[in-house]
């Protein structure tokens, strides 16, 4: 008797795999039966067609207008490929603007270019934290330009697989990969978010509408906090702004977001499933590495005859008290700047620069921005010696 | 290009207007490689030449294999296309997975070998292309199709864009007969793949990626124990967002073939609403069952063997399937699983088919109801990353982790409810029907509404080009 393993080979065996004898009218090329015909569905559609367009239509201006009426405003969306854009904007002796959005808000590019004597590359982000583009440029060879790097600590030192890290990284992976169908979808995108109100893909998207939706969570449900609603609008250079509804002096936007900036900045709970004492040690560990990560591509960059300041924007109200306490300056800024042994500009340390306002307690008005720029210029040409 | 992305509109409106504009058949045909090879090398362009390639090889030894009288020669070409197409996909999709692999082999007996890291870039769709060009040689030298004369024509067939990076796998025996003689702009068709389109558009973009996948990737993301009503949800919700991910790619597919005359098989029929793991798999990437069906279970003896022998065959055809998605022990365990499932089922079968409860609706009821179950459990194997992952979820969905964490908001938790409930209904009403009788039987109001307010929901929605997880395999 066969062995079961050669009888297995000799299944395995290619004409064997294709034993089976096809039929005459399978020996085809061109005619059935292998044609296959899909049904079409005996409906009058041009007739529903019309409908459909006319209804899809109307529901969109509908749409268009409604959103205008509550204060919303066509502006670009800050995304990967936008950001992408920009960041194949940098040449070797740019002025880039790395890290949050303070340093989106808070600076001026027509000031700065001004003042530096170069239009800068915005690249800082919302929500995002400022290291790995710092990594990045620090990585690529060709750059020995300067970089203003805005320090929120929470942001900056956020670990590794937190949301402003996830965000960050996404760019700047997407900068390295970016298909030139993306790039494409984002030079058609601009007429079309630059127009038309409703394109906000965080803000008037389903997903938002469903999240604004008021329904209770269940008692202990770890749900992430709510971000800010729009305040802001961009440019095709990602120079953001203010809108004048969240800037004016006490206004109902303004507060709404104040109460967001809370918890957002609150750092969670420690995780159940670690013991307390391990999740502190391992937070301890990887902003130590931070410092460690941060002070290597700063070597790096300056090695290169490159230049870094570190900026820390005004920011007021209960969320200065928060930052205060949860990210004291002892603990990130001094040892920062000890660390990389860069020049660094704490807006409070000077007079001209601590006496602003943020109506929503974290970024300067349009119009503050400006004058914040223009006072800044001075200090940044004395870190960068210029 | 994605589907769900501008520039792809674009691309779709110019490549219609000029294939209808263009009165030559062979002109049209033209148009139609060229835009499949821009809408390929939008991901890569360098990939496009590849896909050239391996097409201009097939069609070759195509040609050899339809030459060749002897017996033996028209092995040796075979082989030789097998070898060509499955050692492509095998450098791409399998490299670093097998050096991996052979790393930890030789570390089992001893031997510490370090392994170059592969930089290997996946070239999007490979494994579908490859099937679509494979089955050209395969069915030739089965006889069921001849060569064809025409290198453009195969061309096309391979890389016919609306199915080319993620499905359905078109067999070139059913794509050639169509490039034979061309087909007139008829109004109706036209439309009824604009309305597919929007559906599939419809699946991917508000079902899949708005109101599922967030649930999902929550879950299937979060590094603790959960609690089992969170498990089950995250579970749930990849279940639905796999089917709208992959069955609206397939419906874009379909009906972007449609608006241009061509005609494509359905690559699924309602799965959910399936009794029993052989008809789920009738139901569920019917063109990749299919291929594996014709050309590896049949072959290998089918049901025609000894029912031991026949379990094998399924096991080693599911095995392979769970290898074809991806280069991880986690898809093969899902392919074993599934193919466990169906060996399970045939011996219920055998056992339980002439019983009188076996064919009740309660019976029929509850049969459903376990399929759907073990299918999600087989797609903890499929979304996990790895075992640990797997393991964690597994833990969490049969209750050991009454102390895990709630992460998903009510909101959430309703959402996943309701699409899955709407899913399976739809599934279970059209389970013996297809989507071109619903919309015949319907009234003409219902389908109107229910057409512009998807299309109102994409557009609602904005796209955020969330790509296809099919791409990936």
């Amino acid at each position: 008797m066969r062995s079961f393993i050669s009888n297995f080979k000799e299944r395995l065996r290619l004409p064997r795999l294709f034993f089976r004898k096809p039929s005459r009218a399978e020996q085809i090329h061109g005619g059935p039966p292998l044609e296959f015909e899909r049904p079409i569905p005996p409906v009058p559609w041009r007739g529903m067609a019309v409908v459909v367009v006319l209804v899809v239509i109307t529901a969109s201006v509908g749409w268009e207008l409604y959103c205008r009426a509550i204060g919303y405003g066509p502006t670009l969306n800050d995304n990967e490929d936008l950001w992408t854009l920009r960041r194949r904007a940098v040449t070797p002796e740019s002025i880039v603007i790395i890290g949050d959005s303070r340093g989106w808000f808070d600076l001026d590019l027509d000031e700065l270019q001004k003042g530096l004597g170069k239009r800068p590359v915005q690249l800082a982000m919302g929500g995002g934290c400022g290291y790995p583009l710092l990594a990045n440029l620090a990585k690529d060879e060709s750059f020995h330009g300067t970089i203003i790097c805005s320090v929120v600590p929470r942001l900056f030192f956020a670990p590794p697989g937190t949301p402003p890290m996830e965000r960050a990284e996404k760019a700047v992976k997407r900068f390295h990969s970016q298909t030139p169908a993306q790039r494409a979808s984002q030079y058609l995108a601009f007429p079309l978010e630059e127009q038309v109100a409703f394109l906000k893909q965080e803000e008037l998207t389903l997903d938002d509408l469903l999240k604004r939706l008021p329904i209770p969570n269940r008692p202990g449900a770890l749900v992430p906090p709510r971000l800010p609603p729009y305040f802001g609008t961009l440019d095709c250079e990602r120079r953001a702004r203010m809108i004048e509804a969240c800037a004016r002096p006490g206004s109902e936007l303004a507060q709404r977001i104040q109460q967001i900036w809370i918890p957002l900045f609150t750092p969670p709970p420690p995780p159940t499933y670690i013991p307390k004492e391990q999740f502190v040690a391992k937070i301890g560990e990887a902003i130590g590495n931070r410092f460690r990560d941060i002070t290597i591509a700063v070597e790096k960059i300056r090695s290169r005859g490159g230049k870094i300041v570190f900026v820390r924007f005004p920011h007021s109200g209960g969320l200065k008290e928060l930052e205060d306490r949860e990210t004291p300056r002892a603990k990130t800024w001094d040892p920062l700047l000890k660390m990389t042994g860069a020049p660094g500009i704490y807006y409070s340390d000077f007079p001209e620069l601590a006496g602003f306002n943020c109506p929503e307690w974290s970024h300067l008005s349009a119009g503050d921005s400006v004058e914040f720029s223009k006072r800044l210029i001075p200090h940044l040409r004395t870190a960068l010696k210029m | 290009m994605l589907f769900n992305s501008l520039t792809f509109v674009v691309f779709f409106v110019i490549v219609v207007t000029l294939y209808w504009s263009i009165g030559s058949w062979t002109a049209r045909k033209n148009l139609l490689v060229v835009a499949s090879y821009i809408f390929y090398g939008a991901w890569n362009p360098p990939f496009a030449a590849l896909l050239f390639s391996t097409t201009a090889m097939d069609f070759w030894l195509g040609r050899q294999i339809g030459k060749a009288k002897d017996r033996h020669k028209r092995r040796v070409w075979l082989v030789a296309s097998v070898c060509m197409n499955l050692s492509m996909l095998g450098f791409f999709k399998y490299g670093n997975f097998l050096l991996q692999n052979f790393q930890w082999l030789l570390a089992h007996i001893g031997i510490i070998y370090q392994p170059p890291h592969l930089d290997i870039l996946l070239p999007v769709g490979i494994s579908f292309y490859t099937f679509h060009s494979l089955s050209y040689t395969l069915d030739i030298y089965r006889g069921v199709l001849q060569p064809t004369r025409s290198l453009r024509d195969f061309i096309l067939a391979v890389s016919f864009f609306p199915q080319l990076v993620a499905g359905p796998i078109v067999r070139a025996g059913d794509f050639l007969p169509q490039l034979v003689r061309p087909q007139p702009l008829r109004a109706g068709q036209f439309l009824w793949g604009v309305a597919m389109m929007t559906l599939g558009l419809f699946e991917k973009i508000v079902l899949a990626d708005t109101l599922l996948s967030g649930s999902a990737d929550r879950v299937f993301g979060y590094a603790g124990p959960l609690v089992a009503l969170d498990s089950w949800a995250g579970v749930i919700a990849f279940a639905g967002q796999i089917f709208f991910d992959f069955a609206g790619y397939s419906t874009c597919a379909i009906g972007a073939a449609l608006t241009l005359g061509f005609h494509l098989k359905d690559n699924f029929r309602f799965p959910y609403a399936a009794i029993g793991f052989s008809d789920f798999w009738r139901r569920w990437h019917i063109s990749l069952s299919t291929f594996l069906r014709d050309y590896l279970y049949i072959p290998l003896g089918g049901n025609q063997v000894r029912p031991f022998r026949a379990a094998l065959n399924l096991v080693i055809v599911m095995f392979l399937g769970g290898l074809w998605h991806g280069a991880a022990w986690t898809f093969v365990v899902w392919g074993l699983l599934h193919g466990s499932y169906l060996v399970i089922e045939r011996v219920s079968r055998i056992l339980f088919e002439d019983k009188a409860w076996a064919n009740n609706l309660a019976t029929r009821i509850l049969a459903g109801a376990a399929t759907y179950a073990a299918v999600c459990i087989a797609w903890v194997y499929f979304r996990a990353s790895d075992f640990t992952i797997a393991s964690r979820m597994l833990g969490g969905m049969f209750g050991q982790h009454t102390h895990g964490d709630a992460i998903l908001s009510t909101r959430e938790m309703l959402q996943v409810a309701l699409v899955t409930i709407g899913m399976i209904s739809v599934h279970c009403s059209l389970r013996d029907s297809n989507i071109e009788t619903a919309v015949t039987r319907l009234p003409r109001w219902i389908v109107t509404a229910a057409w512009a307010l998807m299309a109102c929901a994409i557009i609602l929605t904005q796209g955020t080009s969330n790509a296809f997880i099919y791409f990936q395999f």
